[in-house]
């Protein structure tokens, strides 16, 4: 394996309470690629909040973490309306013209000083990976230098997706980096089978022996519970999870508490609060213990392209509930034999029952799920895909 | 920690066959009305987009907004846990109960018949949709019999 100059794109620097799932892979990849001795930068943008993307870090070159790391401004000029308004237009499924797919990218997250660096051949990289695919600022990098492009698009099924400008950069980048085999099912179905070099390349997870008793006896948490970690919002279907909790409660008169962790308004209801614990951001140390003392972790969602909180949730020795709406956190769970997916109320009141009348289940799928995140999501596994996609990459 | 005992692949422990039989367990109970239960619908309401595509679900969707679909606008019981001036709180409370009744009646009244018109459009649709589609599929299978595709 040649050493490369690599360098790896992400919208936000992942640190503290600023962190995203695909910012997080990105980092992650970037330090397995150091590992296996090739040079790296991870380019990314002064801003932490990716609601306003103010610029508030100073730009410039550091060392985050044993990462070298080089933060650029993002373009403080966007027509918002045009953004806001194109965007509403996609995701209510409405036709936008190819002017109008390039014009809502131009007006969302750009840096322009970024784009000059790449194309300027200052960095001298050998190749240039980025995600997740729906910035502009992804798009603009991969653009820029096609014949160097890595896209790794953390893809689910969106509206945003269909859009000819992703199916174009799917098909037209040197190389893809998927993070599940459901995801890249569904990019080869955006591209009727035409994608380029590409690899499952996936995330790793640390071993970790997590308490279960911390979390429970500093935190005033009822028991039994069920725990969800991550932004807390409506296309994370966090709403869901708790009409289906009040529910389940109210029609079986069980006892049971939602535990929440991570950042993100909750809009609780009368009676809510007495059932509903709010830690808000968690070590994650406190996570996993969190984690480790729960009935079930439930991801609502259906948007995800890899499950990274259920990978730590069998890591702490829980099994998984999940929507069966998300092809990716189903395929997780039937691969690993670790979690129960749902497609509706009934489907989630029949299982969560089945879990709580049956301490031995749970057991054994916490118990398959741990197995299976020892076996394909080891820091070695993770490195060897990296390595393997990058040799491909390297020898064109 | 604690650490399952239990090894993978455990006799019995196939979430696929699990999923599987929870679903039949499901269905069965469906048949039976288990889940005609008004909070059944209002727990759906953030899940609509996924239940739509399933046809039993979105059946069972209908029949729950068929049994919530009508506000009660009829008289109830008034009652007072306080013993001290018991009658004269349940007279008062009367008192106002007719009172928003007499104002809020043309409202409510108003609301069910748009409720009841929007919930027979949608059954209405629903029912014939269905019908459109199963012609489709029995035509398409008997051209693909034709053809020899299938």
């Amino acid at each position: 394996m040649s050493r490369m100059r690599l360098a790896f794109i992400a919208p936000r620097l992942p640190s503290g309470d600023a962190v995203g799932g695909a910012e997080t892979l990105i980092k992650h990849h970037a330090h397995l690629a150091g590992e296996l001795g090739h040079d790296v930068t991870l380019l990314t943008t002064c801003a932490t909040d990716h609601y306003s993307w103010t610029n508030v870090i100073e730009p410039g070159r550091r060392t985050v973490q044993g990462l070298e790391v080089e933060m650029f401004p993002v373009d403080e000029k966007r027509d918002l309306e045009t953004f806001l308004t194109i965007q509403e237009s996609i995701m209510k499924g409405r036709q936008v013209s190819p002017e109008e797919e390039q014009a809502w990218l131009d007006n969302g997250i750009n840096s322009s000083a970024m784009i000059e660096h790449i194309t300027s051949g200052a960095g001298g990289y050998d190749l240039v990976m980025a995600g997740p695919y729906l910035f502009g600022i992804t798009v603009a990098a991969l653009r820029a230098v096609p014949e160097k492009a890595v896209l790794i698009p953390c893809l689910h099924d969106e509206p945003f997706a269909t859009l000819e400008v992703f199916r174009n950069l799917l098909r037209n980048v040197r190389g893809i980096m998927f993070n599940t085999s459901p995801e890249r099912d569904f990019a080869s179905s955006l591209t009727r089978g035409k994608l380029p070099a590409n690899e499952v390349v996936g995330f790793s997870v640390p071993e970790a022996a997590a308490d279960v008793e911390h979390f429970r006896k500093t935190r005033p948490v009822r028991t039994p519970y069920v725990i969800y970690s991550g932004r807390r919002e409506p296309m994370k279907g966090t709403p869901l999870l708790l009409d289906y909790l009040r529910t389940f409660r109210k029609r079986n008169e069980i006892d049971i508490s939602l535990v929440l962790t991570g950042k993100g308004e909750v809009q609780l209801e009368d009676g809510d609060s007495e059932w509903v614990y709010d830690a808000g951001f968690l070590s994650e140390e406190d996570k996993l213990s969190a984690m480790a003392g729960s009935l079930a972790f439930c991801h609502p969602s259906t948007f995800e392209s890899l499950g990274i909180v259920l990978l730590e949730s069998w890591m702490a020795g829980t099994p998984c509930l999940v929507h069966a709406g998300s092809a990716v956190l189903t395929d997780q769970c039937r691969k690993s034999n670790g979690g129960l997916w749902f497609r509706c109320y009934p489907d989630f009141e029949e299982e969560l029952l089945t879990l709580i009348s049956s301490p031995v289940l749970q057991a054994t799928l916490a118990k398959n799920g741990y197995d299976f995140v020892r076996k394909e999501y080891s820091r070695e596994a993770a490195k060897k895909r990296l390595g393997g996609i990058l040799d491909r990459l390297a020898l064109g | 920690m604690d650490r399952p005992e239990l090894t993978i692949g455990a006799e019995g422990i196939d979430t696929e066959r699990l999923v599987r039989s929870i679903r039949e367990s499901v269905e069965e109970k469906l048949k039976s009305g288990f889940y005609n239960d008004p909070a059944v619908a209002r727990a759906e309401r953030a899940n609509i987009a996924h239940i739509t595509s399933d046809e039993e679900f979105l059946t069972l969707f209908l029949e729950n907004l068929r049994d919530s679909a009508f506000v009660d606008i009829n008289d109830f019981e008034i009652t007072e846990r306080r013993k001290t001036l018991a009658g004269l709180l349940v007279t008062f409370k009367k008192l106002v109960w007719k009172t928003l009744k007499f104002y809020t009646y043309r409202l409510w009244s108003q609301q069910n018949q748009v409720n009841g018109i929007m919930l027979a459009a949608m059954e209405g649709m629903h029912s014939s949709f269905r019908q459109r589609v199963s012609e489709l599929e029995k035509r398409i299978s008997e051209l693909e019999k034709k053809n020899g595709t299938q």
